[in-house]
């Protein structure tokens, strides 16, 4: 066989089996296309409704099928333009025909169906994710609208809050020594807000009549950090109101069953984070000045 | 006493628990394996497992000292009201003036078709609500009028219609809602939250439980108490309402307070030496258990009291002291949350209303249960609320499973008192207090109560919802076991119920 004629049967087949290859694999047809730049990749824009509703939805209950490390039905859903290439038997989703797009065909089956997606054992998508797909369809499948009239508004997962313990450990430095003997006197009566905060409470009801006004007068370097405070039942007096006008920090406070009277919550007034007190069976008998300020206050004459 | 301090108990439970792994690795891989193993393995931090993500280290002596939470916590304790046996949603909460319409029809194909109940077979009747509902509170929540004192506490309340559980039968339903399990063997809500936090008052147990009726156990008994795979002095301690709160606590007639301390003394001693031998870190809990236990001699008596209340209290509860009662229960309750306990636990048994005997009609026994509870539990709401108590105190509502939306047929026949059998698919449970809205409704069952239409919470959700107002992830809250990581939660994926967040 001459070279000229060798050369034109190869070509022949590689552009044979590329040929076989973009019609039994039209995603690796597209997908070579934009690769090799004769084709536009579709980009979804930041922030658009594919990017904030669609994609999660795919990332979470798709792609574990039908992503980087498998993609059955040689469908990935790991990106936009992915996506909108469909899988081996085409596009699976039409541009403002949800009944025509093989995707949301899938997902609106019911689970017992041999079809419906994800399939059964793995958790359905809700109404609501199905709707949001179907109207998202409806709009045209778009990767740069923002926004889509009456779609169910997303559901809110609860972030955990996230800390890093030598944050931590420097935000608590400065008073570390004074809360290390403090907690040695008053054993069980300080304790750090959480293991990601500075923040202190102090709850010394437990100590009953033992704490008075000068175990209150001692906790004074700590007035800064502590936001909760629980001195029901000790023997603490109006004496500890310049203390507890001290601590700036105070959110909720208890003086349940304690001598004070209006003296100390003239004092506590000034107090601009407190949000919450107790007075109750105390003898304050007008605790006005807190509830002027929105503080809700528990007991002190309203009984 | 001993001469031994709690450093030294320290030090010596971290020893033998190195020794052990040693010992292990002697024993099991011998010659050259174990000679690498002990190498490799040298470098792991913990002797048993993967380390937990949080530190939950304590001084055994002090086993329920406080810990401070992974994040800031919205509630410090939890009252956790059961009710035994599982009410039914459909005459209480969850209004459906459809079903009402196809009363006494028979139950549609579709309702039947694959599914298996306890109780039900054939072709069962629909049952409407058997009692008048109506609006009430500020966002006109549905409510029957079997619940007329609670009704005034609406606008505290957060009711979640769209629970749903995989069980149908009450032992196992139970332990799944107690423990996050439903076979025996796992740590209850109370032991987790204990061993996360520790308790307040060392004078008390962090985790009591209440029961009332007749004084009945739940179906699946202790374990639904119990601390599981955690160390034992997490599980809840069983309070009595009438007589001694907990039996042999007191002293017996002619034994002084010294005289006990003495015999503690010697007993102490000798478990001590026992630890020495052996190093069983479960001899250090007895050790504290016994000081527990003197030390609440004084304390639970003072606590359980409720004679200790003024008169106009115990009649907002309904309470009298000196019997078994959900409300002194309830009182009791208040009186603990007060005092520092972690996670209060109470039971009401009695509401499996089948219909089979009279008492468990949902006409009769279901009456019964609402008399004796709605005025308690609404009480203990008003009182917290009052007190400022409900501002850090998450207060839980409920039974173990739903009931269905069709009359029990027991055996194909039909019924001579008016019963619903178990329901998995659907039930409702309300909660109030802190980091919680309140006034709403959460999820929603379709027009028959038969399955959710909207929002399913699964158990696991509750209880990943629970520890994250009480400052833990779920996934974080650890106890090594079996090569597990142990979650409350289990292996299936959680999810915090972030719609009834405050």
């Amino acid at each position: 066989m001459s070279a000229p004629a060798y050369a034109a049967c190869v070509a022949l087949v590689t552009a044979l089996g590329l040929g076989i290859a973009a019609w039994t694999h039209p995603a690796f047809l597209h997908s070579s296309l934009q690769t090799m730049g004769l084709e536009a990749v579709p980009k979804a824009a930041p922030g658009s409704f594919y990017v904030t509703r669609i994609a999660p939805l795919f990332e979470t209950r798709c792609i574990s099928c039908h992503g980087p490390t498998r993609a059955k039905g040689q469908l990935r859903l790991d990106s936009f333009a992915a996506a909108m290439r469909g899988g081996k038997d085409g596009a699976v989703i039409v541009p403002g025909d949800p009944k025509a797009s093989e995707l949301f065909h899938r997902i609106s089956l019911p689970v017992s169906d041999d079809k419906a997606m994800p399939p059964s054992g793995k958790a359905a998508l809700t109404p609501d994710e199905v709707t949001v797909i179907k109207l998202w369809i409806v709009a045209g499948a778009s990767g740069e609208i923002r926004t889509i009239k009456g779609a169910p508004k997303p559901v809110l997962e609860v972030k955990i809050p996230e800390s890093d313990p030598a944050t931590v450990q420097k935000q608590r430095a400065p008073l570390a020594a004074a809360v290390t003997q403090l907690q040695a006197r008053f054993p069980g009566v300080i304790i750090y807000e959480s293991r990601s905060s500075a923040d202190l409470e102090v709850d010394a009801s437990l100590k009953g009549a033992t704490f008075g006004d000068a175990d209150l007068a001692a906790l004074m370097p700590l007035k800064a950090r502590i936001t909760r405070a629980d001195f029901s039942s000790t023997s603490i007096t109006d004496a500890s109101a310049p203390t507890l006008a001290a601590m700036t920090a105070l959110v909720r406070l208890r003086l349940a069953r304690t001598a004070i009277t209006d003296k100390t919550v003239q004092a506590l007034a000034g107090l601009k984070s407190l949000k919450s007190v107790s007075l109750v069976d105390t003898r304050v008998a007008d605790a006005a000045p807190l509830k002027a300020r929105g503080v809700a206050v528990y007991g002190g004459g309203d009984e | 006493m001993s001469d031994l301090t709690s450093d030294d108990l320290l030090a010596e439970y971290l020893k033998v628990q190195a020794q052990t792994r040693r010992q292990f690795v002697g024993w099991g891989a011998g010659g050259l394996g174990a000679l690498f193993m002990n190498s490799a393995m040298a470098a792991a931090p913990q002797p048993h497992a993967v380390p937990s993500a949080l530190n939950f280290a304590r001084d055994p002596a002090t086993p329920l000292s406080v810990l401070p939470p992974q994040f800031a916590a919205k509630v410090k304790r939890v009252i956790y009201l059961h009710m035994g046996g599982s009410p039914s949603q459909l005459d209480l909460f969850d209004y459906k003036p459809v079903l009402k319409r196809f009363h006494g029809q028979d139950c549609p194909q579709s309702f039947l078709a694959g599914k298996r109940f306890a109780f039900i077979q054939g072709v069962p009747k629909l049952l409407g609500p058997m009692f008048p509902f109506h609006q009430a509170g500020k966002n006109g929540t549905w409510i029957s009028d079997r619940l007329p004192h609670l009704e005034k506490q609406i606008d505290d309340l957060c009711i979640i219609k769209s629970m749903k559980t995989d069980q149908f039968n009450h032992a196992p339903a139970q332990l799944l809602v107690h423990t996050g399990d439903a076979r025996l063997g796992h740590a209850s809500l109370g032991s987790w939250i204990t061993y996360g936090l520790g308790s307040e008052n060392q004078n008390l147990p962090g985790f009591i439980v209440l029961i009332s009726n007749g004084g009945t156990t739940a179906n699946a008994g202790k374990p639904l108490w119990g601390s599981g795979f955690l160390p034992s002095v997490y599980q809840g301690v069983p309070c009595r309402s009438a007589g001694e709160p907990v039996l042999y606590l007191q002293n017996p007639p002619g034994v002084t307070r010294p005289e006990r301390r003495q015999v503690l003394d010697a007993v102490d001693e000798i478990n001590r030496e026992n630890f020495k031998t052996f190093g069983n870190p479960e001899t250090v809990t007895r050790i504290a258990q016994y000081e527990m236990a003197f030390r609440m001699q004084l304390e639970a008596s003072d606590a359980m009291d409720i004679k200790k209340e003024p008169a106009k209290v115990l009649e907002r509860y309904g309470a009298e002291p000196g019997k078994t009662s959900y409300a002194n229960n309830c009182l009791v309750a208040r009186r603990l949350a007060e005092r520092g306990v972690r996670f209060i636990q109470l039971y009401h048994w009695g509401w499996d209303s089948h219909g089979t005997p009279v008492d468990e009609g949902v006409n009769v026994g279901l009456v019964k249960r609402c008399k004796e509870t709605d005025q308690p539990t609404a009480a203990l709401l008003a009182d917290l609320k009052q007190r400022g108590l409900l501002e850090d105190t998450l207060v839980i509502w409920g039974g173990e499973f739903g009931r269905t939306p069709m009359w029990e047929n027991r055996g194909g026949q039909e019924m001579e008192f008016i019963g619903r059998d178990h329901h998995p698919s659907c039930f409702t449970l309300f909660m109030a207090g802190g980091g919680i809205k309140h006034g709403i409704s959460h999820g929603e069952t379709d027009d028959m109560g038969y399955s959710i239409v909207r929002d399913p919470v699964e158990v696991r959700d509750l209880h990943a919802t629970m520890l994250y107002l009480l400052g833990f992830d779920y996934r974080k809250l650890n106890y090594p076991y079996q090569g597990l990581d142990q979650k409350l939660t289990g292996v299936k994926p959680a999810r915090i119920v972030s719609e009834i967040l405050a």
